[in-house]
């Protein structure tokens, strides 16, 4: 019975082969292999062109695993076994084809999965190393930029402290105006590098959120009304007036929410509404809504506006570099909160996301109202005495446009050098009251110096108030020359404002 | 009389070996990946002289990462070896070292060519910054997608086989 289902299966899977010692077939059984008497098993196919190559060879017996033939018109998977005999070899075939194919399955998903898993790899390694590419190209060209646009800034400021006529003024206005936006550009082109890359930290504090609502309240009427827009704030009585977070973050994601709605509405009104959500302990939960009656974002745009330099139309690129919502859409993220938008074209815009603060449980006011701007315009048109200060900058315009601006005020005498070799000479041999250092100097660094300074034997010299000047902006940038000593970092461009009220809080 | 040479062709799994093998014996190219799994085995007649010609017997291993595991039963009677690393993916050259002592000990004393395919994928200069990155030698860079270089690499495998013949 079993010799039955055995004859069977052998027959029909498996082809015994006898061939002479120079590969000429003498009998085969009839099974899957059509394989005439006679015939050249090197004609059957290549494979068995490595029989002569097998004589040689001490093992009688090998076998190939998973071979390929294709013969006469048919393809076949097969293991292969090759005994040396008396006569010749006997060859032994059994087709697995079935079973190959199964295996050929699996492996083909097998390899397919490893090869993607590794191209991902790649294309992420190349999207990094572009990433970062582009960032230090950002980095370097905001670098770059800060010098000039400083010399802009402070011309405008010294320009505008002249005697003009009305049309001068207007010109000066016009100037001003650009070196803000240029300015805040700049500021937003850094700051979407650095929420790219990583680098840029919030710095949490206790603020005023209610002076910040009043601030926007200020400047967004003003806007709203030179563009004939109404303008409308709406705040929960139960927001607090004191939250701590990160201001300069908040206030940069409502200007540009705000920016944004005035840019893009014809008419009607712009509005900011805060509301309270929750309280859990210190934690409190706002939310916030920046609405418009503008023209709205069809629903297919609305993924993209989202993205870096995109606008709608080509129209809008008078109105922004797109780089606005970006940034919002960055800065939410590192709060962990995410904007919202819903719009249909013709019925406006509404933006809104919730944001958690943390508020203080027991709170003195007066602990907390000085602080931040502590001296800030103490002295400013009432000096004690006249302070002696060092300006080290090598940048022979700035050099110039700083001495104008200091000595406009009439509250300092100045030294000024350029080469940083010279500083250490010169701060012995002085008594200054704040040195003003710039970072990149011929022959060291502005941080270096600072380090060396910190570190004098002499009280006097190693207390010196330092205020460094750099066009380095990054955050890493900063703390290093910090770290180094330095009381305060300005960085460029600064406006006239700024470097006073940095250096009275020091003085 | 024409010769027999066999020739294994050996690499990691998915970097081209059965392409190069069909551009070489049909002049063809397919873009679709088909996992080799044992062994195919072609043959391609080679015209060295107007009156000389070798036949090449070309067996198409299943790619491995891990050579060692490459049946003996496989490689017996090999004339010539060809290994392809694929250019695009470092992790199939970037052990090309130990990989060709598994071959060298595998196969001793056969003659090797070292061949980088899909060259079409990689920017010239990118090429051959990652090659000089990684020390890479190598014999021949080919693209069997475009043929180029293809054709040179087998007949150039054939002339050292018809050498040591």
């Amino acid at each position: 019975m079993l010799k039955k289902y055995e004859k069977e299966f052998i027959g029909s899977n498996c082809q015994f082969i006898l061939a002479d010692s120079n590969s000429v077939i003498l009998e085969s059984t009839p099974a899957f292999l059509p394989i005439k008497k006679g015939e050249l098993l090197t004609d059957l196919h290549p494979f068995f062109e490595c029989i002569p190559s097998l004589v040689s060879l001490p093992e009688r017996v090998h076998s190939f695993y998973c071979i390929h033939l294709s013969i006469a018109n048919s393809k076949y998977i097969t293991d292969i076994q090759i005994r040396s005999i008396e006569k010749g070899q006997l060859v032994l075939i059994q087709d697995l084809t079935k079973h190959y194919n199964n295996y050929q399955a699996v492996a083909q998903a097998r390899n397919e999965s490893i090869i993607n898993e590794e191209l991902i790899v790649l294309k992420n390694v190349e999207l990094e190393e572009r990433e970062l590419f582009k960032n230090l190209f950002i980095q370097n060209f905001s670098h770059e930029l800060r010098n000039p646009l400083m010399s802009s800034i402070a011309v405008t400021q010294i320009l505008s402290d002249t005697d003009l006529n009305t049309e001068q003024r207007q010109l000066v206005e016009v100037l001003r105006e650009s070196n803000a936006n240029l300015k805040l550009l700049l500021e937003d082109i850094l700051s979407i590098s650095m929420i790219a890359s990583g680098k840029l930290e919030l710095r949490h504090n206790l603020f005023n959120l209610a002076k910040l609502l009043e601030l926007l309240a200020f400047t967004y009427r003003t806007k709203a009304t030179s563009k004939g827009l109404t303008f409308e704030i709406s705040v929960d009585n139960r927001v607090p007036e004191f939250v701590e977070g990160d201001r300069l973050r908040l206030f940069q994601v409502l200007t540009n929410l705000l920016d944004n709605a005035i840019n893009y509405t014809e008419k009607g009104t712009v509005s900011l509404e805060v509301m309270f959500n929750q309280q859990w302990a210190n934690k409190i939960h706002l939310h916030f809504v920046v609405s418009d009656t503008g023209r709205g974002i069809p629903e297919d745009r609305q993924g993209i506006v989202f993205e870096s330099f995109s606008q709608l139309t080509l129209q809008d690129k008078e109105k922004g570099t797109g780089l606005g919502l970006a940034l919002v859409k960055g800065l939410l993220a590192l709060m962990e909160s995410e904007i919202a938008l819903k719009s249909a074209p013709g019925k406006g815009s509404v933006f809104s996301f919730d944001l958690g603060l943390k508020v203080p449980l027991s709170f003195e006011r007066s602990a907390t109202t000085q602080s931040p701007s502590k001296g800030t315009s103490r002295n400013i048109g009432k000096p004690d005495r006249k302070y002696k200060l060092l300006l080290v900058e090598d940048d022979e315009r700035i050099q110039t446009l700083l001495f104008k601006v200091l000595m406009d005020t009439d509250q300092f005498y100045l030294d000024i050098i350029n080469d940083g070799a010279q500083v250490l000479e010169q701060v012995i041999q002085n008594s200054y009251d704040l040195i003003l250092m710039d970072i990149n100097l011929p022959n060291t660094r502005g941080d270096h110096l600072t380090k060396i300074i910190r570190d004098f034997p002499f009280k006097n010299i190693k207390q010196l108030p330092i205020i460094g000047m750099t066009a380095f902006a990054y955050e890493d940038h900063l703390k290093t020359f910090k770290d180094a000593g330095m009381n305060k970092v300005l960085t460029k461009p600064f406006d006239k404002e700024e470097l006073l009220s940095t250096i009275f809080a020091y003085l | 009389m024409q010769r027999s040479k066999k020739i294994v062709i050996l690499g990691h799994f998915g970097v081209g070996k059965t392409s190069l093998i069909r551009r070489f014996v049909t002049n063809q190219f397919s873009d679709k990946y088909k996992v080799t799994i044992g062994v195919h085995i072609t043959k391609k007649v080679v015209a060295l002289t107007s009156e000389d010609s070798i036949s090449l017997i070309l067996w198409d291993l299943e790619g491995t990462d891990d050579l060692d595991q490459i049946r003996d039963a496989y490689l017996l009677g090999t004339h010539g070896i060809i290994f392809v690393f694929d250019i695009s993916r470092p992790s199939t050259f970037q052990h090309l070292k130990t990989d060709l002592q598994i071959v060298s000990r595998k196969i001793p004393d056969r003659p090797l060519l070292i061949i980088g395919n899909k060259k079409d994928l990689v920017p010239e200069d990118e090429l051959h910054e990652t090659l000089n990155e990684h020390a890479i030698q190598y014999n021949y860079l080919t693209s069997a997608k475009t043929g180029d270089m293809v054709e040179e690499v087998f007949l150039d495998l054939a002339n050292l086989l018809n050498k040591d013949a």
